[in-house]
């Protein structure tokens, strides 16, 4: 993980985008003030009394040019050219012609950051009235030629392949194993221009449609190979794991798409200290009865394996132990290696274990500290003897016919290619397409039979462009063109499901009832309430919120020996948890920072104090009066914005600049001293990391920006690098005060949220470029500004509402239609 | 911690390569020159590194050349030592004694007695790692990887990280250090190391493509083939339906798919063109045995290299603290115990057993190297085959004097048939920025802790300047 170093220059303060972008809902043209959206739950009285002026009152060209004549040409002249902008030449007249400064001039007026603190300023309606007067001329002008935008095709990512795959085959299958990972682009791996194409990528998809055929369809000729899944290191197994059967300890489960049928052997290998003696054998050799391994599959136990204390990996076998020969059908099959749990409830060690069993696998061969033998990986071999291959649930959904003559073979055939096809390829499938499957399908056939043949039909479907590309028909030369119903239809539905569109969209796209605005809406709806809507959150909110970032987090084991990865996937489960429900109930947008309320099972509910939460299942709970400010005080977030060892206010800091006001700092310059350079210990006691950090500012150049990013994340320094309360650091209390950049005080999490709900509009500016992101496949650029700002408008009108934002994306030109190509190749290369 | 996106993004990168690609394994070597006649004079690198030192770097070793003869330059005599087995190819050797590995010291008393659990990340960095258990791992960029940067990229796979003990294992070691020190010798960046394949079988599907058997291999490409002329023919339509820009864009695909295409006939025409042989099926599991496993990893190094399919091994021979005991050294101490000789000279001379019994290994690869022919030479002439430890003598957990030899010529890199030995106190550091300034990485001023370059060519134990 990268540290952030801590310094920024004076000169970038000016440049950065810092805490910009506050928008108004209102334009002078709509007049209407906005009334306080009122989330159900938890609004702090206070807030009514923090809301920043949103009304303006008209402003003449004349006034807005001396304006900018008197507050800003000053330092943006031609001469100094401040922030690498000169507004010597701006007529806010002309405020349409040079959009990329108009829109500059109006980020930086919401946010209140310009003219910077310290130079002359008019008053604050003064700046609103100017900022609304571009935005009225800017947006009226977009309303008369609405630019829709273009982007290049689309390719499916790892995640909508594997969901499309799901739909198609009723298969589960580890993309992972496949293809490259997704290059992500403005934070979104969809944006196609950054989708780019490499001989291992089509290697990956040849290999994928090889393997996944061949699971589909079930493999007779499969030869033995291995797979394996491995435990994480940083996994306790001193309890129970959900999927293991109960009374068991440790261990894993997995589900595993088997070949075929036949016989297979399970080996376990147990994980060892670092001389290879067996971890936990103190305990194996003091217990009365024997450590026992067991497997099972779909929940029937087929073998039993003993642990032995002297196991070493200087022996033959190693610290493996292998099951004979076991009978397993073809398809999934839900496999679980555990122990059999010998104890339950607290332990009376003198020293407590810990959650991060692996930290130091010494322990694990000594006395003082209960420690038991713990499974680092399974691999499953086979098949041996294949003996056939048993209905499953992909062949179920494969099979919508099967032929009793082999007269009947043909059509069979051709029914089955056709379904698949169409629904692989969205909607359609050429005939020319068809005949080339087809074609396929006789090679297969001659080869080996039916069967072969479809199954090579498959393996050439799943390779090919149609399916792997999301190609819409060709924009046109000049103008504009509304994007085919059966193509927004997959728009639509890659956007909200995050996969392919079933029948249903597919009937309504072809019945023209995604024709208008007014239909997608209605349409949009019906997907929101599908359970497949949960990709908005595993898919969009993940990557906004860079949740991904969680399962690399490794917090220092000797530090925070209290964490273990079982943690970190509750944190992101209870994030992702809380998005659902946001977009299921369809909540305020703004419950993000002002919900009481979350999601925990018993492992994080430990972790935060709750108490009476039982099991490994997550339930809706109030939270504790420390952690009501939505996001801002979940252990996912908490967790990512950390270092291993420390908290950082300045990744926490970044974080809210970034994800939720849209205004990243500019990185700190080079040649600056590391935070671990300060000093540590001063006066015979440790500093906080909030008397090391303002050691680290000293210097006037990085405290210029410094001042901005740190109070954000000083306000959670109650929350130590796992997310657990804490009131001391290094064993002195701690200060969470804190003055922001528009000399708002805060005081703790719950001052930071109401002070960031103060400018809730750079909030929802960056929540809908980030949506409009994700959806369009694009980036956002100055001309979708005006789409930006009505879809705003128009969810503010709604209180927020979620389902607002999605349906103003959905209904936007940008998402209906596109704009021409461009003729220069050179736009759409990588 | 190794599990950041961008080291996935390696991983399964690899993962997902060379599908096409199939040879049948063990003897069999594309017929001479077929597929390697595009290759001339293209470097390829092998990076051995071994734990525990050896006993040559005792002060009795050293007396008694255990490891390194005692004649520098051309005419030295390996009889005494552990090299022995290396006499057949001392033309192409070049031994280098008297090298630290200081970055492996203990920089501070928290450090002290963490040897074992930092010294692999140091050997191909020659950087010292940063002591955390947590994700916020750092050492230096890795030979192989500054090589791979350069050779590897024209390849399917750029490089490929391999090891025999059971390594992978996450979580914390101990001394306050993670494991990704002790299991992983190649870092891509500071904070990226690369994670290491134990299995032959999985390094085989890497390399070469799914399939047990050749038959199998064979089918699974003459698939392939027509799933490419769909979509062959399929991109063809596409195009005609799209705008120019998009056009491109398949176009750039369509390279793909020819890329793909040429790899397969590639691969054909190497087994049509005579002596094909029926051939061991790909490895199932793990061997049990060391030395199988070895010589089957050694195999399939030699395969990729004469099918061009990686330019770049690093390859992790052992485990430190490993208690392994290697069966035919006659010695029944493990590996680890027997290291700490408490400097009794019979306990080292056993000890030396062991060490000899590694290097034994070696000329297993470097004859089948010696007889696959690449280009207008053999793999051998191209290829440097680096081994090494970042430990000196292992009983007082020192790294001064480490082991290092150098075999093949890597297309020129280096001559062979030498003994350097370096002023004392040079940095091994200084060997390997020779070595990538020989395979023309000359804009690499320096290399972990090197205070300039170590001549490979001449026996003289001078030290230049940086720059030079």
């Amino acid at each position: 993980m990268k540290k952030f170093l801590i310094a920024l220059t004076a000169p970038a303060l000016l440049g950065l985008g810092l805490a910009a972008q506050t928008l108004s809902a209102p334009s002078s043209a709509v007049t209407r003030p906005v009334t306080a959206p009122s989330p159900a739950s938890q609004r702090p009285a206070a807030m009514a009394a923090h809301q920043v002026a949103h009304t303006s009152t008209p402003m003449s060209l004349a006034e807005q040019t001396a304006v900018v004549k008197t507050y800003c040409v000053t330092c943006h002249s031609e001469a100094r050219k401040v922030g690498g902008l000169s507004l010597a030449a701006f007529d806010p007249a002309e405020a349409g012609r040079a959009p990329d400064v108009a829109e500059k001039i109006i980020r930086k007026l919401t946010a209140g950051m310009m003219p910077p603190a310290g130079a002359r300023r008019p008053d604050e309606a003064t700046l609103v009235s100017l900022r609304d007067a571009l935005i009225t001329r800017i947006d009226t002008a977009a309303a008369l030629r609405p630019n829709p935008g273009w982007r290049p095709f689309q390719r499916l990512t790892r995640a909508e392949y594997v969901r499309s795959i799901r739909d198609l085959l009723d298969l589960e299958v580890d993309v992972a194993s496949y293809l490259p990972p997704d290059t992500i682009t403005d934070g979104f791996d969809t944006v196609a221009d950054g989708q780019t194409f490499s001989p291992a990528l089509l290697d990956g998809y040849l290999r994928a449609a090889s393997q996944i055929s061949r699971l589909a369809l079930g493999d007779r000729s499969a030869s033995a190979t291995t797979a394996s899944y491995t435990v994480s290191g940083f996994q306790s197994q001193m309890g129970y794991i959900d999927g293991t059967p109960f009374g068991s300890r440790g261990g894993l489960a997995a589900t595993h798409v088997f070949p075929a049928d036949g016989t297979y052997r399970f080996t376990a290998k147990l994980v060892r200290t670092v001389s290879g003696e067996l971890f936990g054998n103190t305990a194996v050799a003091m217990a009365a009865s024997k450590e026992l391994l067991e497997v099972t599959l779909n929940g029937d136990r087929v073998a039993v394996l003993e642990v032995h204390q002297g196991m070493s990996d200087a022996d033959k076998g190693g610290l493996t132990i292998v099951t004979p020969p076991i009978h397993v059908k073809a398809g999934p099959q839900q496999l679980a290696v555990a122990f059999v749990a010998r104890q339950s409830g607290p332990l009376d060690d003198l020293m407590t274990p810990i959650q991060n069993t692996l930290i130091d696998t010494r322990y694990g061969t000594g006395f003082g500290i209960t420690s038991a033998p713990h499974l680092q990986d399974v691999a499953i071999g086979g098949p041996f003897e294949v003996t056939g291959v048993s209905e499953t649930p992909s062949r179920r959904r494969i099979f919508t016919c099967r032929p009793t003559t082999a007269s009947q073979e043909e059509t069979c055939a051709a029914t089955i290619v056709r379904t698949i096809a169409t629904q692989a390829f969205r909607g359609t499938v050429r005939p020319e397409d068809f005949g080339d499957l087809m074609r396929v399908y006789y090679q297969g056939r001659k080869q080996d039979n039916f069967e072969g043949g479809l199954r090579l039909a498959l393996q050439a479907t799943l390779a090919h462009p149609r399916f792997l590309f999301r190609v819409e028909q060709r924009a046109p030369t000049a103008g504009t063109t509304r994007i085919a119903d059966v193509e927004l239809a997959s728009r639509l539905s890659y956007f909200i499901w995050g996969t392919a569109p079933d029948s249903a969209l597919l009937d309504t796209a072809r019945a023209g009832r995604l024709a208008t605005p007014a239909l997608v809406a209605r349409e949009v709806r019906r997907m929101l309430a599908d359970p497949k809507a949960e990709a908005l959150t595993s898919r969009f909110w993940s990557q906004w919120l860079r949740l991904q970032d969680v399962a690399k987090m490794r917090p220092d084991g000797l530090a925070f020996p209290y964490w273990d990865v079982a943690l970190s996937e509750g944190f992101t489960r209870e994030t992702q948890l809380f998005f659902e429900h946001l977009v299921r109930e369809d909540r305020s947008l703004l419950e993000m920072l002002t919900a009481d309320y979350s999601f925990v099972n018993e492992r994080v509910a430990r972790h935060y104090g709750i108490p009476n939460v039982v099991g490994p299942d997550f339930r809706k709970v109030q939270m504790p009066e420390t952690r009501r400010a939505g996001i801002l005080t979940q252990g996912s977030t908490l967790l990512l914005t950390s270092v291993a060892d420390r908290t950082s206010p300045v990744q926490r800091g970044k974080w809210v600049m970034q994800v939720l006001l849209a205004s990243p700092p500019p990185p700190p310059p080079p040649n600056i001293p590391a935070f671990e350079a300060t000093k540590a210990v001063a006066a015979g006691r440790l500093l906080t990391v909030r008397e090391r950090m303002e050691q680290h500012r000293n210097n006037p150049a990085c405290n210029s920006c410094h001042r901005v990013i740190d109070p954000i994340g000083l306000a959670l320094e109650n929350f130590d690098v796992t997310g657990r309360y804490r009131i001391k650091d290094s064993g002195s209390p701690i200060d969470v005060t804190g003055e922001l950049y528009d000399g708002t005080k805060v005081d703790g999490p719950i001052g930071l949220r109401d002070a960031l709900l103060r400018r809730k509009e750079s909030i929802m500016l960056s929540f809908t470029e980030s949506l409009m992101t994700y959806a369009l496949g694009r980036r956002i650029e100055d001309f979708d500004m005006p789409t930006v700002r009505k879809v705003i408008r128009d969810a503010a009108a709604n209180d927020y509402k979620v389902s607002s934002f999605i349906t103003g994306v959905a209904t936007s030109p940008a998402f209906r239609m596109s704009a021409a190509a461009p003729t220069e190749t050179a736009d759409s290369r990588r | 911690m190794f599990i950041t996106g961008k080291h996935l993004s390696r991983r399964t990168a690899l993962k997902g390569l060379g599908v096409t690609v199939a040879l049948p394994l063990l003897e069999a070597m594309v017929p001479a020159g077929a597929a390697a006649q595009a290759l001339k004079g293209k470097p390829r690198l092998v990076c051995i590194e071994n734990v525990h030192g050896a006993a040559g770097s005792t002060n009795f070793g050293i007396e008694k050349n255990l490891w390194s003869p005692a004649a520098v330059g051309r005419d030295f005599d390996l009889s005494a030592g552990s090299l022995q087995s290396l006499e057949p190819f001392r033309d192409y050797l070049t031994i280098v004694s008297n090298t630290d590995v200081a970055k492996a010291e203990a920089y501070s008393t928290a450090e002290i007695g963490g040897d074992h659990f930092r010294a692999s990340a140091v050997f191909l960095t020659q950087s010292h790692p940063k002591q955390t258990q947590g994700s916020d791992v750092r050492a230096g960029v890795s030979i192989d990887q500054l090589f791979a940067g350069r050779f590897g990229q024209d390849t399917p796979v750029p490089s490929m990280q391999l090891c025999i003990e059971n390594v992978d294992q996450s979580g914390g070691c101990e001394y306050g250090y993670s494991c990704v020190y002790m299991d992983m010798i190649s870092w891509a960046s500071p904070d990226q190391p690369l994670p290491m394949i134990q299995d032959p079988r999985a390094v085989f599907d890497q390399l070469f493509g799914l399939g047990a058997t050749p038959e199998d291999r064979r089918r699974r490409r003459r698939e392939d083939r027509s799933v490419l002329d769909t979509i062959t023919a399929a991109v063809d339509r596409l195009k005609r339906e799209l705008g120019v820009a998009d056009k491109a864009r398949l176009a750039d695909y369509l390279d793909d798919v020819r890329e793909i295409e040429r790899r397969i006939q590639k691969v054909e025409a190497a087994n049509s063109s005579g002596e094909e042989r029926q051939l061991p099926n790909s490895p199932v599991g793990v061997p049990d045995s060391f030395d199988d496993h070895v010589k089957l990893m050694f195999d399939l190094q030699a395969l990729a290299f004469a099918s061009d399919i990686t330019r770049v091994f690093s390859f992790k021979l052992s485990r430190d603290v490993s208690g392994r005991v290697f069966p035919g050294t006659g010695v029944n101490t493990g590996f680890h115990n027997a290291s700490h000789h408490n400097e009794n000279e019979e306990r080292i001379k056993q000890f030396e057993k062991i060490n000899r019994h590694h290097v034994s290994l070696i000329p297993y690869f470097l004859d089948r190297l010696k007889r696959t022919a690449d280009g207008d030479a053999t793999l051998l002439d191209n290829t440097v085959v680096m081994y090494g430890s970042p430990m000196g003598n292992p009983n007082l957990h020192n790294h001064k004097r480490c082991p290092l030899f150098f075999a093949g010529k890597g297309a020129g890199a280096l001559r062979g048939g030498m003994h350097v030995k370096a002023a004392a106190g040079t940095p091994m550091a200084n060997a390997f920025l020779t070595l990538l300034h020989g395979f023309g990485l000359d804009d690499l001023a320096s290399f972990g802790d090197s205070t300039g370059e170590l001549s490979l060519t001449s026996a003289g134990a001078t030290t230049m300047a940086a720059g030079i």
